[in-house]
């Protein structure tokens, strides 16, 4: 490296050793990336494996002898993609349920989760680590036990079968944790950078949009995935609240199969496995959002 | 404006940015207290309309003294409990400390890195109720996938792994730690990149990389943002019922049931749900000194960079 | 107190009247039209929803009346139901699931009293059926109709013909007695295992505390030793009936040590409702005991060699007790429910006089083919459950309606149903076929815990 090169009071032997020594390392190194990395695929995709396996299988048992897919049949997802089966008659209409309100909670999350810690770790607002202290209150009681009173006061407001009362639920849940991560993520975001555009005359709106939201960037994405992922992927309210065909998400529509003692496994495996791709994929596509964080690391022009 | 290099003065004397600070807390002035105001709102509406009501009929729910007696009666509430913190204990913290050290794995560049980032990102994507129930039947001590495989390619004969409390339990944090290490990973990744580049060049030209790097720049930094997660995933986990529910089932006998499931099981299957809430209520006495942590956390001056 | 209800006692009295309720028209309300909300568990098959909906379209035909329909996914129903009551916002209508809801919020007066609606097909009723649907209100202190029988289901046998006949014996050799019949399939087994087939077990014992298959398993064996009376219809516990003490040991006894004896796959321990199913399905099992026709019902259209030659259920039906004697079955009755505070109630009520038509819930029953019961014996005799072609539905109804039957002991005392829940019978079971405790005390054990459950609904 630079270092090494640069000293050139290091005799030709002693050079080579120490060229050697970063090779070794480098060795060791790449060799530990590999080892970790396989480990990683093998860990994090094994049980996702069992499920694909159970998808391909004809017959949708979940006890074989085989570790590969004997006799793949994909049966299984052609009849997600066709709503073939009779869970999954309305898979399409409850797919884009499931993005309707995964986006909506995403954005209002977001949303209020950045104003409100703009207003109070950057603004400094006076009271208002008593918003961020009864923020709290919402953990105090875990999710699954609040739903008898979310069922209630649902009702109350008429909003009974309404993916709106999912979307208040999850943002209600979603945006304290928001609240945190932007508070304790923007500490690393000298205050200087707004103060300087406050001298230039820039009003609160502007330094939220021009400067605290660009400089959030990357733990915009990461929150944003786990606002998103958390609505995908939730199930028990969107039980509760939603009673139609027409309103319900996939979740619910998973949840059928575990009603039953004797499902067509394959199929669910096949729909989990479906509708798993779009948050990676918009993870995907968000990905260099978060790397945002690398070159901004100041104010630019 | 130069480029950021002025902005972010490491060098720069506490005392001074003290100062600018203290003038701005609470003293806005006129136009930006309004602005202020508005962007809090929205939230706090979300809080009154959503929060208050069901947080406040929850605790009333479990407010019933009698309730607690005949909980504690109950003869898996000692054992439930002991699970409970092992759960937490072991689910928290091993899964926060793969995080930490995964996410300055995941620094590294090259395009090998993004794939398996994503491969990684796969366990939080998939809805759990799939993929636990997956896990449940892999772990079949007779029919499974994992002994199939451990018969196949290496002829070992794989134990019962649900028929053991230990396993079990073993079994159920384990996946909990599967399902969510990408997720906090995430977050400390995004905090490491938080981390201005310059500081990392400037620590690297030190001679400060590696662990000693990470001791001394690295982790002080995230040390906030780590303790943070590490409650919040305590809180989380508490009422979190999916992975005992699907991969143990609280069993073999009962024996690896947490305060979620009890609760769950209290509130829905004997159509007692006060009684649910109150299983879950008996956790406060923990909860509530962790909440007063996080509280106290958050009103920490800032990190010094 | 809470004097039974009974079809007897009932049919002398409003027979008159009975007979004219059924001749006449379909149930209607000839006033304003108005809307009832009706929540329905889905069905296992589509054909149930159709059929359901059919239903319910046909009635608002008549009627002029509106029903708002939802079927909801079983396991999210239960939860809702719950949310339901417990917050008082309540639909007008929908069903027991599971069925101790109904005896569970019954004793907190949370169920409307139904009586009105069930004397309207009192006669066509089995009893077991009219037994079920009456719950003890610890408000009023009284017993009364709370719940309007719709559809059953039993807990048959089930047995893989092919592999009693891999094993070198024949379907027709099963033994008719109950030790006889079970220890059958150990030699089954043993056959198998000198065949080399390493991964099969001959019983399917739900050794497990986990779901609600470890207490129909126990039931039936605890009913077949002779220890049926338990719980009284008065509600009262009797565990120091010295026939009901040895009825236990004996179940402990037998099916821990069938899973200690290895022949029960040692997974069973953990099983959750789906995996002895699973197993079974994969041919790893050769016979369980588990309720309703879903395992052939799965397999119909599929292998239909399946469903009927090799699956076998009922040409054997539950073995005679030891002493050569019928045994009764456990009913597990499907009741409409119309909670309290409900908005429209004539609806509900008209709705539901409508639907339990002996026509309509027979069209209804038959549509799911044969996953449930009906509840009314002049249902059983249709052509769809007699056909001679079908090896199962013949037999399924049979033991579940026609023959001896019982309903569960949660209807006479709800505390039954938290026994259940707690799995006190599987804690027995297991600490007899894993920690190698004696079934005497294991039971001891259970009984305690039986007792402390039940202090806590005192029945007057």
């Amino acid at each position: 490296m630079s270092t090494i090169a640069a000293d050139a009071r290091l005799s030709p032997r002693a050079l080579s050793r120490a060229y050697s020594s970063v090779r070794r390392r480098r060795y060791l190194n790449n060799a530990g990336t590999l080892v970790l990395s396989v480990v990683l695929v093998v860990w994090s995709l094994a049980p996702i494996y069992n499920m694909l396996l159970i998808s391909l299988e004809p017959e949708g048992d979940v006890f074989t002898d085989h570790i590969w897919p004997k006799a793949p049949s994909v049966e299984s997802f052609w009849g997600v993609l066709t709503q073939g089966h009779w869970y999954l008659e309305h898979f399409w209409r409850q797919f884009a349920n499931s993005f309707y309100i995964g986006a909506m909670v995403t954005f209002f999350a977001l949303l209020f989760g950045s104003l409100t810690s703009f207003a109070i770790g950057r603004m400094r607002i006076r009271y208002g680590w008593l918003v961020s202290h009864a923020a709290l209150l919402t953990y105090v009681i875990p999710a699954s036990f609040l739903a008898i009173p979310f069922y209630r006061i649902m009702q109350n407001y008429g909003l009974a079968d309404n993916p709106w009362s999912v979307i208040a639920a999850l943002v209600a849940f979603a945006t304290p944790y928001a609240i945190f991560v932007f508070q304790e993520y923007g500490r690393s975001i000298p205050i200087e950078v707004d103060e300087s555009a406050r001298i230039d005359g820039a009003s609160p709106l502007q330094i939220y949009l021009r400067i605290y939201l660009p400089l959030m960037a990357p733990a915009l994405v990461a929150v944003g995935t786990y606002a998103l992922l958390l609505a995908w992927n939730e199930y028990l309210y969107q039980f509760l609240l939603l009673s139609s065909k027409a309103s319900m998400t996939v979740p619910v529509a998973l949840a059928q199969f575990i009603s039953s003692d004797q499902s067509p496994w394959n199929y669910m495996m096949a729909t989990a496995i479906i509708y798993a791709l779009p948050p990676v994929a918009i993870y995907y596509a968000f990905r260099r959002r978060m790397a945002a964080g690398l070159t901004m690391g100041g104010v630019k022009g | 404006m130069m480029d950021g290099a002025s902005v972010v003065d490491v060098g720069r004397p506490a005392i001074r940015r003290g100062t600018l600070s203290r003038s701005l807390r609470g003293g806005l002035k006129g136009g930006e207290y309004t602005w202020a105001v508005a962007f809090v709102v929205p939230y706090i509406a979300v809080f009154v309309a959503f929060v208050a009501y069901p947080v406040v009929y929850g605790l009333w729910m479990g407010s019933k003294m009698s309730l607690y007696r005949e909980l504690f009666a109950d003869p898996i509430y000692q054992s439930t409990v002991v699970n409970t913190v092992l759960y937490l204990a072991l689910g928290v913290n091993v899964k926060m400390f793969l995080a930490l050290l995964l996410s300055g794995f995941f620094m590294r560049p090259g395009w090998w890195m993004k794939v398996l980032l994503l491969i990684f990102v796969l366990p939080w994507a998939v809805p759990q109720i799939s993929t636990f129930i997956s896990i449940h039947w892999m772990l079949n001590g007779e029919w499974g996938f994992l002994n199939n495989a451990l018969y196949t390619l290496f002829h070992v004969e794989g134990p019962s792994w649900l028929n053991d409390r230990w396993m079990a339990l073993g079994a159920v944090i384990v996946s909990h730690i599967w399902k969510w290490t990408p997720f906090w990973t995430l977050i400390l990744l995004a905090g490491r990149m938080a981390i201005p580049l310059e500081i990392r060049d400037s620590a690297r030209v030190d001679g400060a990389t590696g662990l000693r790097g990470f001791v001394h720049i690295t982790f002080p930094l995230l040390a906030n943002l780590y303790l943070i997660c590490t409650l919040l995933s305590t809180i989380f986990l508490l009422g979190d019922f999916n992975a005992v529910t699907f991969i143990s089932g609280g069993g073999p006998a009962n024996s690896t049931h947490v305060l979620a499931t009890l609760g769950i099981r209290d509130a829905f299957e004997i159509a007692q749900p006060r009684l649910g809430v109150a299983a879950v209520m008996t956790a406060l006495p923990l909860v509530i000194p962790l909440v007063i942590v996080l509280m106290r956390r958050l009103r920490t001056a800032e990190v010094q960079l | 107190m809470m004097a039974y209800l009974t079809r007897r006692s009932v049919l002398h009295g409003s027979v008159a009247l009975g007979a004219t309720r059924l001749l006449a028209s379909p149930h209607v309300a000839k006033a304003a039209t108005s809307t009832a909300t009706v929540w329905f568990a889905q069905g296992f098959v589509q054909d149930e929803d159709v059929a359901l909906r059919k239903a319910v379209a046909d009635y608002e035909k008549a009627s002029g009346n509106k029903i708002e329909l939802s079927i909801i996914p079983f396991a999210p129903h239960r939860q809702k139901v719950v949310s339901a009551i417990t917050s008082g916002v309540v639909p007008d209508m929908t069903m027991s699931n599971p069925n101790e809801i109904l005896q569970l919020f019954a004793w907190q007066d949370k169920w409307l009293d139904v009586s009105d609606v069930v004397e309207t097909q009192q006669a066509q009723f089995s009893e077991t059926a009219l037994l079920a649907a009456q719950a003890y209100n610890s408000v009023t202190k009284k017993r009364s109709f709370y719940g309007v029988p719709l559809r059953a289901a039993v807990v048959p046998c089930h047995i893989w013909g092919s592999l009693v006949e891999k094993a070198g014996f024949r379907t027709e050799d099963i033994p008719k007695t109950w030790d006889a019949y079970f220890d059958f399939f150990k030699k089954v087994q043993d056959n198998l295992r000198k065949q080399g087939e390493r991964k099969v077990y001959g019983l399917g014992f739900q050794v497990t505390a986990n779901g609600v298959d470890p207490a129909n398993l126990f039931n039936a064996f605890l009913i077949a030793y002779g220890g049926q009376d338990i719980v009284t219809k008065d509600g009262k516990l009797h565990l120091d009936d010295p026939k009901v003490r040895q009825a236990a040991i004996k179940t402990a006894g037998y099916l821990g040590g069938a899973y200690r004896d290895g022949y029960v796959p040692p997974s069973a321990i953990n099983w959750n409702d789906a995996d002895d199913n699973n197993a079974f399905h994969a041919k790893l099992m050769v016979m369980d005991v588990d309720g309703t026709l879903s395992t052939e019902v799965a397999v119909k259209d599929k292998h239909p060699e399946w469903y009927y030659k090799d699956i076998v259920t009922h040409g054997i039906g539950y073995p005679n007790d030891n002493a050569g004697k019928p045994v009764p079955s456990i009913v597990g009755v499907t009741q409409g429910l119309i909670p309290k505070g409900a908005k429209n109630v004539t609806v509900a009520k008209e709705f539901l006089k409508y639907f339990i038509q002996p026509k309509v819930i027979g069209e209804f029953i038959e549509l799911g083919l044969g996953r449930w019961l009906p509840v009314m014996p002049s249902l059983a005799k249709s052509a769809f459950w007699q056909n001679p072609k079908d090896p199962h539905l013949r037999g399924y109804v049979q033991q579940g309606l026609l023959g001896p039957t019982r309903p569960d002991y949660y209807v006479f005392n709800p505390a039954m149903a938290e026994v259940y829940s707690e799995h006190v019978w599987s804690m027995a079971m297991i600490d007899v076929a894993k920690e190698g405790v004696k079934p005497e005390a294991a039971i001891e054990k259970a009984f305690k815990r039986i007792e402390e459950i039940f202090a806590k609904y005192k029945i007057a």
